[in-house]
């Protein structure tokens, strides 16, 4: 059907539908509805067809999407926080100019800053390289075990300080230090965890899912917007919240066995439909190696359990999974083929 | 997912709009709105942000206008544009049409979704393929019976361009249908 015609349908279709329309304004386009029918024998067909589709798509379908997006609102609703938090992730420019602008403060000014009671607060970071896994003891006695490719950073007075206040990127397993007076937080990626002494783990790795999940004790999670926290996802042990980036919501479930999201501790790689383009991510930074892959390739899923095994019997498993080729050429691997099954 | 609900901790929120009717509202308006506030700031984080803050400003005021429709339409159209306010050097905001068809969404293949036979989530599998601008002109337009002119005005765009985007879109809906008759039923 010719735009002409379908401009002519969708006007005959607006004015019927309108209560307001007068018959005669009906009628008129009706009438030259009827004319192009007419024309040719095969018209009437068309029309009906193009009035079924009108008819079939009145109604988008329920895909549930709106459900997910409404228990978040309804989250944000019960949780009233305290002041409406405002999106300051609108500024990123401007927060980053904050920042520089602070640095320099820091940088050109410190005497200044001196004179006033604050101390100068220096920060320690520690990053396990690709293929290592460390243990780290902060001042406080509280126990991080960080995943390889991943980096904490805490303040030399952690001790003392009013709120235990540490930065981590990529992966860590936690067990905090009990002391109710002084809050341990967490800042990671796009969220942060809020405890008073439990046991727990952080996946946040740039540009995935951010995961904590709880071993024991009670963790409160929240999102972090350039420094401005939402409401608070409250966990117990065996409970896991992820954070969906694109609903901007933080999703509670149960998980069978919390522990196995530490699992990674002792050199085993756990994997529940994960992303090829993930696992890939996971293995580079295990192994300490680098993945070259078909693109094509990262959209199959992954699900598997690998003890702490060579590099060569993972690849063997992708091998007999995925119908793929391999070969490894110093510290670099190269696939080819693959598919999903 | 909290399984609480909302009744009781908003104690003055009035008769005339309960709970149901909020999450009624909500469930009719996010399809499209949700679209709108993502085409209007190109983010859908932030789309989502912008469209939460709007219901939970409708739910403290416990009323609603006359005109549910027109009024979340604009007051998403004002939050977007205290939005680029707020970023003055958005440099995701692309207002060329172009650049956007060429996002499909190719999750389900329409001979995938045919088999499902459901005609009319195969057409709105076929919609969603749409260009960004095209679709959201189909969903304002279809499910929430906007005019050509209130959507010309919502988008900034004009009149004839609405037209010219639902005619082409409902061309394409019908040449997909034509393409899958056997698969169609």
């Amino acid at each position: 059907m010719d735009q002409e015609t379908w401009k002519l349908v969708l006007e005959y279709l607006a004015v019927k539908e309108d209560l307001s329309s007068s018959k005669a304004e009906i009628a008129l386009l009706e009438k030259r509805l009827r004319n192009w029918v007419d024309e040719d024998d095969d018209r009437e067909e068309q029309l009906e067809a193009v009035l079924l589709l009108w008819q079939d798509t009145a109604q988008p379908p329920d895909d549930g999407l709106w459900k997910e997006s409404f228990a978040g609102l309804r989250e944000q609703i019960n949780q009233a926080p305290v002041k409406k938090f405002k999106l300051l992730k609108w500024w990123p420019a401007a927060t980053a100019a904050a920042i520089i602008g602070a640095l320099i403060f820091f940088i050109a000014g410190d005497k200044k800053l001196l004179t006033s009671k604050q101390n100068q607060v220096v920060w320690t970071t520690k990053t396990a390289a690709p293929g290592k896994i460390i243990n780290v003891l902060l001042p406080d006695s509280s126990e991080i075990w960080l995943n390889s490719g991943s980096s904490i950073s805490f303040p030399q007075n952690l001790k003392h300080a009013g709120i235990r206040m540490v930065k981590l990127n990529g992966e860590a397993f936690f067990k905090v230090k009990r002391d109710p007076a002084h809050p341990f937080v967490v800042k990671s990626n796009n969220i942060q965890t809020r405890v008073l002494g439990t046991s727990f783990n952080i996946r946040a790795w740039k540009n995935y899912r951010s995961e904590v999940t709880v071993l024991t004790g009670k963790v409160a999670v929240s999102r972090d917007s350039a420094g401005t926290q939402s409401a608070a996802v409250h966990l117990l042990p065996n409970q896991k919240v992820t954070y969906d980036t694109k609903l901007a919501l933080l999703v509670r479930e149960n998980v069978e066995d919390a522990k196995t999201s530490t699992e990674w501790r002792t050199g085993k790689m756990y994997f529940n439909k994960t992303p090829m383009e993930d696992v890939f991510q996971t293995i580079s930074r295990k192994y300490a190696l680098k993945v070259v892959s078909d693109r094509s390739f990262d959209n199959c899923e992954l699900t598997a359990k690998f003890d702490n095994v060579s590099i060569k019997e993972v690849l063997r498993t992708l091998e007999l999974t995925f119908d793929i080729q391999y070969t490894i050429n110093k510290q670099t691997i190269y696939i080819k083929g693959g598919r999903c099954n | 997912m909290p399984q609480n609900t909302i009744a009781g901790l908003n104690a003055d929120n009035n008769k005339k709009f309960d709970e149901k009717t909020f999450e009624d509202l909500y469930r009719r308006m996010y399809p499209t709105l949700k679209k709108y506030a993502i085409y209007l700031v190109k983010d859908v984080e932030d789309a989502q942000l912008i469209l939460n803050d709007v219901f939970i400003s409708i739910w403290k005021n416990g009323t609603i206008l006359n005109n549910e429709k027109a009024y979340l339409f604009r007051a998403v159209k004002n939050a977007a544009t205290n939005y680029h306010k707020a970023a003055k050097a958005n440099l995701w905001y692309m207002d060329s049409e172009e650049e956007f068809s060429e996002i499909i969404d190719v999750k389900e293949t329409p001979s995938q979704a045919f088999q499902n036979k459901d005609r009319n989530r195969v057409l709105y599998t076929l919609i969603d393929q749409m260009p960004e601008r095209r679709r959201l002109i189909f969903y304002m337009y279809r499910i929430d019976g906007f005019s050509y002119r209130e959507i010309a005005v919502l988008l900034d765009i004009s009149v004839r361009t609405v037209e010219d985007h639902l005619v082409k879109g409902f061309q394409f809906l019908q040449q997909k249908v034509l393409e899958n008759k056997s698969e169609f039923r």
